[in-house]
């Protein structure tokens, strides 16, 4: 009797030591998969992440699942994208979530968009223009360029929160900056043909991406933002691009495929299929990965093949 | 004994090395005792970033030293002399610098200034409802069915509130939620307080305007008495596992927008009060299958026109979702079911309609219930197929069922406005009021304006 006792009680012990073990980990939840990538990269073994979304949904879309909301009520930290890119789903998480630590203002809520200097931040507010973002395009993470900033602002909000590892962050994202300065300047010799090639793309995210390697955004599929098209809109985007040579449509992997590729057809354009967020495709294994397969994928476009 | 000291040694290694090994991969990044390798590499990592620096603050004083020299001393005022290249050269740098930092902070500059004014104002929506409908043996009629005022914002670090107020033809103005809800309490616990829908089944927290379909359910306007609108308390919890599981209690006045049993501005005995209890979870079939379960109980102990008797009213709810995750808002399935029970006692043949006429006094205990059931489509960001069926039975003992069956399409425009059409066949019980069988057709108009959150409840 006693010794089954006593190998319960090491079974216990043991599994306690485990538990703890694992406890001291740093619970960080993100919005997307790019963010877990760059924590994984600034916190290394120090975090435990989870992503609520795996790569290939819409931002705008994400479904509200209440098991994201005991994922979010056992989070240290929240990192999010910002921008109110999250708007459809995460408010309304953190209000089931109950945790207190993540909650906007808080300390845990980590927004990764505050070094970025946001474009196309709109002058007048009305639904009129679609589903507008009060602070900007809110599609930072598809510029390789915003990443480093997200990747800092990141960096600074971990140490905010956990000030004794700060050493650590500061020399992971050191190198993890080295890394994408490296990839930066290789896609910038790589996407020179990209430069001036106008576009058109299913829904206005690829600004950033435009900016960064001097393509030139002309138009979308959907009306407005958020707004699907008209077959008017589509006869006068399709005679536009006809007008300017417009060679080339983009349509993000999460929007239906076959307007996409009707209106490349009617114009002669080629189509190409990016995803807006790591994981959107199996070779998008991280952010590296991600920008890498867009600018690859895009030149194919505009070189053919 | 030696197997017990053996047993001993075997729990203690291990526990040990299991502590070890959980802590080894912090103790990598946390002490300095990493290899002398890594270290170098860290070193070098930090020689790079010092020279980095070292040269972006050389810059910087450069540019500082070219803007700070002191232009040439003016000749002779009378007339003016073109300046010299080294002053031009200033200019275009102060220039530059000064459009660079502009471009840099004006959208910051311009995204601020525009909440400011507001940024202690509530959140502010308003949703219009109407709709034209047709209604066999009664004709046509265009129905304001509600123009609802919704405010909502944080009240201090502890505690948001809303307020959904509502104008319609049928109730004139009202104040259908205003309520408090804590959001800093430990232990995964919320309290409400104040007016609000209170927490029995699914659809009975909806809006009108925010159900799938134009009209409640048969089931819920007869059992619940429509919105489940409730003034009093309720406190939830989250429970601290890995399922998603909560649990609810709530104290109320009584339960139902509509429900005449109970004057809610008579105060009462502590038995007189409704007091609920529900759990909810959710199960993941898949990343695109899940399955929300509810069970509700709302018990009164006494209630006054039912000859002071007790009343029960339990529920379930199931809600089947496919939402591919590529594709959420252009594909889906919703299939959602309420299954109700109300057991109470109710006069026979119903309470009069007249109020000259006596009181009812032959009562008897009925056992009642009704379920609606109902399937939609996503066919495509617009277009939202679907199908209701209906079945209640009457909570008086004497009077026959209610069935109905209702296709319809809703049309979204956009995420603000939407368009359904809906036919309904009612199939009840015939009295001198109506008639045993109605054809029913409604067109539906409703716009949000202002703002929009995505709230938890209405998912």
């Amino acid at each position: 009797m006693k010794r089954r006792t006593l190998v319960v009680l090491s079974v216990v012990l043991m599994l306690l030591a485990s538990w703890t073990g694992a406890e001291a980990k740093i619970r960080v939840v993100t919005t997307i998969p790019d963010l877990a990538d760059m924590a994984k990269n600034i916190g290394g073994d120090l975090l435990e992440i989870k992503s609520l979304a795996t790569g290939v949904e819409d931002i705008h879309a994400v479904p509200m699942k209440p098991s994201f909301a005991t994922i979010l009520n056992r989070a240290d930290v929240l990192l999010l994208v910002g921008l109110e890119v999250e708007h459809a789903f995460l408010p309304g998480l953190l209000e089931a979530a109950r945790n207190p630590k993540i909650l906007r203002d808080a300390p845990g809520y980590i927004d990764c968009s505050v070094y970025v200097t946001p474009l196309e931040v709109p002058t007048r507010l009305d639904r009129a223009l679609g589903d507008q973002h009060p602070m900007g395009n809110p599609h930072i993470n598809l510029d390789p360029v915003a990443g480093k900033a997200m990747a800092r602002a990141m960096a600074d909000g971990l140490t905010r929160n956990y000030p004794e590892y700060e050493a650590t962050f500061k020399k992971n994202l050191a190198a993890y900056l080295q890394t994408l300065d490296t990839a930066i300047a290789r896609w910038q010799r790589e996407a020179a043909p990209l430069r001036g090639v106008k576009f058109v793309s299913y829904h206005p995210d690829m600004i950033y991406f435009a900016e960064r390697f001097g393509m030139e955004a002309a138009g979308t599929i959907e009306i407005r933002a958020g707004i699907d098209p008209t077959p008017g809109h589509i006869a006068a985007l399709e005679e536009r691009m006809r007008r300017e040579g417009i060679k080339l449509v983009v349509r993000e992997r999460h929007y239906p495929a076959s307007l996409a590729e009707t209106i490349a057809q009617r114009t002669g354009a080629k189509l190409v299929e990016l995803p807006a967020m790591v994981g959107g495709v199996p070779e998008a294994r991280d952010y590296v990965s991600f920008i890498d397969y867009n600018v690859r994928t895009m030149l194919k476009g505009v070189q053919g093949g | 004994m030696r197997s017990i000291t053996q047993g001993l040694i075997v729990g203690t290694v291990c526990l040990f090395s299991t502590h070890v090994c959980a802590q080894g991969a912090l103790g990598q990044t946390r002490t300095p005792d990493a290899p002398a390798q890594q270290l170098r590499r860290d070193l070098e990592i930090m020689k790079e970033q010092m020279r980095q620096m070292q040269e972006k603050i050389q810059q910087q004083e450069e540019a500082i030293e070219k803007l700070s020299t002191p232009a040439a001393p003016p000749v002779a005022p009378p007339t003016p002399v073109p300046a010299s290249p080294a002053a031009r050269d200033q200019e275009q740098l102060k220039q530059e610098v000064r459009e660079e930092v502009l471009r840099d902070l004006q959208p910051k500059l311009s995204a601020a200034t525009k909440t400011f004014p507001s940024q202690f104002n509530p959140a502010i929506a308003l949703v219009i409802d109407t709709d034209f409908s047709y209604r066999q043996h009664e004709g046509n009629n265009f129905d304001f069915r509600a123009a609802e005022l919704d405010l909502s914002a944080s009240v201090d670090p502890f505690a948001r509130g809303y307020a959904v107020f509502t104008g319609s033809s049928d109730n004139g103005f009202s104040v259908e939620e205003a309520a408090i809800v804590t959001t800093s309490l430990p232990y995964n616990l919320t309290v409400k307080g104040g007016r609000f829908f209170a927490d029995f089944g699914r659809l009975s927290k909806f809006h009108d305007h925010d159900l799938p379909f134009v009209n409640r359910p048969v089931v819920l306007d007869r059992f619940v008495g429509g919105e489940s609108r409730a003034d009093g308390v309720e406190v939830s919890y989250l429970l601290p596992i890995e399922q998603y599981v909560t649990l609810t209690a709530g104290m109320y006045n009584k339960l139902g927008a509509e429900n005449d049993r109970v004057d809610d501005t008579v105060p009462r005995d502590l038995g007189e009060f409704t007091y609920l209890g529900r759990a909810a979870t959710f199960i993941s079939l898949s990343d695109a299958h899940s399955v929300d379960i509810g069970a509700t109980f709302a018990y009164t102990p006494r209630v006054k026109i039912d000859q002071s008797q007790d009343r029960y009213l339990a529920g379930i709810d199931i809600t089947y979702r496919y939402v591919p995750l590529s594709q959420a808002a252009y594909r889906g399935l919703v299939w959602g079911t309420e299954v109700l029970f109300n057991r109470e006692s109710r006069p026979v043949g119903g309470f009069p309609t007249d109020p000259t006429a006596p009181p009812p006094t032959d009562f008897k205990r009925n056992n009642a219930w009704g379920l609606y059931s109902y399937l939609e489509a996503r066919l495509s960001r617009r277009f939202y197929p679907g199908f209701l069926f209906d079945y209640a039975q009457a909570l008086d003992p004497g009077i026959g069922d209610t069935k109905a069956y209702s296709p319809y399409l809703t049309f979204w425009l956009s995420e603000f406005q939407r368009l359904r059409l809906q036919y309904t066949y009612v199939d009840q019980a015939s009295t001198p009021q109506q008639s045993a069988h109605a054809n029913q057709v409604f067109l539906q108009w409703t716009a949000i304006l202002g703002s929009h959150v995505h709230g938890f409840r209405d998912r």
